[in-house]
């Protein structure tokens, strides 16, 4: 097979797609590193913000792009309602009611797009859009935006986590739970960050894997294991990680039909999941053994 | 002990709660798969089955005035929740024929645990296991949809005609789609036919572009699709024609969807054609889509044809039973065996003239003539669509 | 409406909530008294019933099978079989902590759906299989439930039963001090490892006797009925609603829980008819809600653990959890 096949056909759909799961497996990292439990209805929430900015788009006829700051408000406040209403109450429990409780929440997201926005297969803009060529390699412009966006936005979440105090107080809280209390870290405005940021990346994710296919009920749900896959792939807790993870699933997903049946796609990220696991039980970056 | 509270707590809340339901003349239950995978292909199914009631309702009623009542369950598209909904319109509601469910592990399911012990007809829409064929029923289930077998068999028949001698295949791995795929690849390759490329997919994933490049390694410039329009298939169309893995797109009756056209644009999907079934010689499928466009709906959206059909049908069985819901099964291949006079969809008025005047009727569907066989299926008949501004338009005839 | 529907309706209620009674008497076991986050629960479960039903169906072109083996040795095979399949997956996944070895299970999981999906020689593929056996089939609708019923009440007790001896053997008191204190254990010389894998081998072939309860009962088996929401994570919404350690409280959990999912649809279907298809939308809501309010109010569970039977309490797992997480 030509380079430049492979290049255009398997390698950078794998990319595109694997940004898409970056994204979803940053928030899933922080919530697991943070706030130490795994976040089932995170799916659910990227699809909700996916609907979210379609809302914009055909209220206001606006382009997708200005729906997206819009869609990413909108989750960031759902997100931190979620935690006040339901998840906060829980919070003295053991993990492992918190982990049902958003399985719950995930149901109920789930039926809020149902009924607003109808179960119909929708795209934020009608008609195809060809790729184009540069120098051998065919790309479209929103894949294009799809990448740098990954990278711009889990960009300045690394940043913020380094040099902001907010930043620091996040890691802190991750990195040992009972200093941070102690140090003065307020817990319940961490909490509150983090979830917002948490809406802000599943916002980003559902609108990035909407707008390079199409928007269904759920879209997020089925897209809900790769990314935990990535997530543990790239070591729990680690930013940098997940996004590592993210694009080794995508890649290895998209490359994978080389060597066997289309069907079995699905199941690839579980198999190189189980493999690094065993080579290396906290992910490829040290990640956290909960 | 702890059976019998949750005994007590399951009477309890169902007569609670089922006291209050109207009480109706004579109730249908529409079983759908309204959540879960096929969420988008319910909601025109049902519209459509509840069009044919309507018209039964506004045309003088059956049995002689009384109205139909129809209630909806949701089977989810899984065994689980299809069995309990099933029960729950058995028992609780008492219909007397059921309309659905629309996944086949579902009818599968249903029809052996709940609807054939307890003797109820059961018609689905879209079904299309062959395993449903098979089932020991007591004549009990029918299909308004033919078995995959037929449609994959004249369509591999009508491409090799149409002088298309290689493809590459691509379908979901599904009841719908392997069935499908299985029975084409079959006739098309003893027909001297080239398979080039042959791959199943899963549904839901973002990208298939590495399943595509894969299947057009094999030379072919005819890519057949069976799958979902409202699904997967759009995904795959979409991302075929925009990095022109292909030239020319084939589907079959799940891709003429109207969410193709809505999303892909016209423009788009001159070299897209899809089979689907169609009655051979009646005007069935014509008087049905003007009936559907007046009450609001898309003619195009997927399955809506056999599911109107299987609505119209247990009504018509209903009114020529005479309400007795043990008769229901034998009449409905009674009033659609291809002898006697010809019904078309809506014609309700005339049909209960007929029954009454003690006359044979034959309904002719909007999604075939609907003679049923033994196994309760139907033979299907099948057209080729093309895309004709903003819907499908027959370009010929399937044999 | 008829006495006697209601009452074909509560003995279907009373059959599926014995089947998965099963799975979360099968889950209580790895979870409950093991700490082993199984999240594959439909691997097993698929596992037993299509075992069962090669074994047991008639011959079939598509597919493995016309052994026409009686029933019993199906249910038998089903056991044997999850079992089987557990150990390699115990070996390696086991060594995995909690959330490690969720993801890794739900995985499997996944992996197995994919096989019996694709593999139709021997599974029958996307059509599955048809035609399996259901004991006591040919009596009237009524009689053949209550039958079944019957069947799957004392299959249920002897599980339980099994169980509870188990639990308060010496084996059950070392699972729970696994559980509660690894070190401890290991420190007293227990072999983990093993006893781990036990566990979770036992808690595997009971949901693979619940698979093949449910494929019986419909005399078919699908790859639909595969769905991690219905066949995994229902089962664990029941378990931890029930409460998690106490056998009864799972059988419990198992009743309220399929009785909010069934009976939901009864309040939905209160609203107009023209909202009758947003009316399945918003059950889903219902069930969602619902879930929140029990856990908000009995997040220890309806029945928690009995406190004699073991020294942990509830904020001690979470102690014991946090500085796991350190």
């Amino acid at each position: 097979m030509p380079f430049m096949e492979f290049v255009n056909f398997y390698l950078m759909p794998g990319i595109v797609l694997g940004s898409i799961y970056a994204l979803g497996a940053v928030g899933i990292t922080l919530v697991f590193g943070i706030l130490r439990f795994a976040h089932l209805a995170h799916g659910d929430l990227a699809t909700l913000g996916a609907f979210a900015a379609l809302g914009v788009v055909t209220i206001f006829g606006v382009s997708p792009w200005v729906a997206l700051p819009v869609a990413m408000i909108f989750c960031a406040f759902m997100a931190i309602g979620i935690d006040k209403v339901f998840y906060d109450y829980l919070s003295e429990r053991p993990k492992i009611i918190v982990v049902m409780s958003s399985l719950g929440i995930a149901l109920m997201l789930r039926a809020l797009v149902q009924v607003i926005w109808g179960v119909d297969t929708e795209t934020y803009t009608r008609g195809i859009v060809r790729p184009e060529n540069y120098w051998g390699i065919r790309i479209r412009d929103r894949e294009i935006y799809t990448i740098i966006a990954m990278f711009a936005i889990v960009g300045v979440l690394w940043v913020f986590l380094q040099k902001t105090k907010w930043g620091k107080a996040m890691r802190a809280m991750s990195d040992n739970p009972d200093l941070a209390l102690l140090s003065g870290v307020d817990n319940r405005k961490v909490t509150m960050l983090t979830w917002a940021i948490v809406g802000i990346l599943c916002a980003a994710s559902g609108f990035f894997l909407g707008i390079n296919t199409e928007l269904k009920p759920l879209m997020g749900w089925t897209m809900l294991l790769p990314m935990f896959a990535a997530t543990i792939l790239g070591g729990v807790g680690r930013v940098e990680g997940a996004v590592v993870g993210g694009l080794i699933v995508g890649i290895v997903e998209e490359t994978s039909v080389l060597l066997i049946p289309g069907e079995y796609k699905a199941a690839m990220a579980f198999a190189i999941l189980l493999l690094i696991l065993l080579v290396r039980p906290t992910g490829l970056l040290k990640g956290k053994v909960l | 002990m702890l059976k019998k509270i949750a005994l007590a707590a399951g009477l309890f809340s169902a007569t609670a709660l089922a006291s209050n339901a109207a009480q109706a003349d004579v109730k249908i239950g529409l079983l759908g798969g309204i959540s879960g995978p096929i969420a988008a292909m319910a909601p025109p199914m049902l519209v459509s089955s509840k069009l044919a009631i309507q018209q039964v309702n506004e045309q003088g009623g059956i049995l002689g005035g009384q109205k139909i009542v129809t209630v909806v369950g949701d089977s989810a598209c899984n065994p689980q929740n299809g069995v309990d909904a099933a029960t729950k319109l058995v028992n609780i509601e008492q219909v007397v024929g059921l309309i659905g469910p629309h996944c086949s592990g579902s009818v599968l399911a249903v029809a052996n645990s709940v609807t054939v012990p307890a003797g109820i007809a059961l018609i689905t829409p879209s079904g299309t296991s062959p395993e449903i064929t098979g089932l020991e029923d007591k004549g009990l289930v029918f299909r308004t949809v033919p078995s995959d077998d037929f449609q994959g068999r004249s369509l591999a028949r009508t491409l090799l005609e149409l002088g298309t001698k290689k493809v590459a295949v691509a379908y979901l791995n599904n009841d719908y789609g392997s069935g499908l795929a299985n029975s084409f690849k079959a006739e098309f390759e003893a027909n001297g036919g080239e398979i080039a490329g042959y791959s199943a997919h899963e549904d839901g994933k973002a990208s298939y572009r590495s399943n595509l490049a894969e299947l057009s390694r094999g030379g072919a410039d005819t890519l057949v699709i069976f799958d979902y329009g409202d699904g997967t298939g759009l995904t795959i169309l979409r991302q075929a024609l925009e990095n022109g893995f292909f030239t020319n797109y084939v589907g079959a009756d799940g891709m003429k969807s109207d969410a193709i056209i809505r999303e892909l644009g016209t423009e788009n999907l001159t070299t897209f054609v899809t089979s689907s079934p169609v009655g051979e010689k009646s005007d069935s499928l014509a008087v049905f889509n003007k009936a559907y466009i007046a009450a609001g709906g898309n003619p195009d959206a997927i399955f809506v044809t056999s599911s109107y059909d299987a609505a119209f049908l247990m009504a018509l069985a209903l009114e020529k039973a005479g309400g007795d819901a043990a008769k229901v099964s034998e009449s409905i291949v009674a009033v659609s065996n291809g002898q006697g006079e010809a019904i078309l969809p809506g014609e309700w008025k005339k049909a209960v003239e007929l029954i009454a005047a003690g006359k044979d009727i034959d309904y002719k569907g909007a999604a075939g003539d609907l003679n049923f066989d033994r196994a309760g299926d139907v033979p299907g008949s099948y057209g080729l669509f093309k895309v004709d501004g903003d819907t499908f338009a027959l370009q010929q005839t399937l044999n | 409406m008829e006495l006697i529907g209601l009452l074909n309706y509560a003995v279907f209620m009373a059959i599926f909530i014995g089947i998965y009674s099963l799975l979360a008497l099968g889950l209580n076991i790895q979870w409950g008294f093991s700490g082993l986050f199984n999240a594959g629960i439909a691997g097993f479960f698929a596992v037993g019933a299509y075992s069962s039903a090669i074994v047991t169906a008639p011959e079939s072109s598509v597919h493995l099978g016309g052994f026409q083996m009686p029933v019993v040795v199906g249910w038998i095979a089903a056991m044997i079989a999850a079992g089987l399949i557990a150990w390699p997956i115990g070996k390696v996944c086991l060594r995995f902590r909690s959330d490690y070895l969720a993801i890794a299970t739900i995985g499997v999981a996944e992996i197995i759906r994919l096989i019996v999906k694709s593999e139709g020689w021997l599974t029958g593929g996307a059509r599955g299989i048809n035609k399996v056996p259901r004991p006591f089939g040919d009596l009237s609708y009524l009689y053949s439930q209550l039958a079944y019923l019957a069947l799957v009440i004392a299959i249920v007790f002897a599980v339980y039963w099994a169980i509870e001896r188990q639990i308060s053997a010496p084996w059950g008191r070392m699972m729970r001090g696994i559980r509660d204190n690894e070190d401890a254990a290991t420190a007293m010389g227990k072999d983990i490892k093993a006893r781990r894998l036990e566990a979770f081998i036992f808690g595997a072939a009971i949901m693979g006797l619940g698979g093949a309860l449910f494929a019986h009962f419909n005399r078919s088996i699908t790859p639909e009925a595969i769905d991690p929401m219905i066949a995994t994570f229902l089962i664990w919404i029941m378990l931890i609603l029930g409460g998690s350690g106490n056998n009864r409280g799972a059988l419990l959990g198992v009743a309220v829980v399929w009785i909010i999912w069934s009976a939901s649809e009864f309040l939905t279907d209160q609203l107009p008819t023209e909202y009758a298809i947003q009316a399945k939308y918003m059950r889903v809501f219902v069930i969602g809600l619902l879930l929140q309010l029990v856990l908000r109010f009995r997040p220890e569970g309806i029945l928690p653990e009995p406190q004699g039977v073991s020294s942990r309490t509830e904020t001690k797992t979470f102690q014991k959890q946090e500085s796991a997480a350190k």
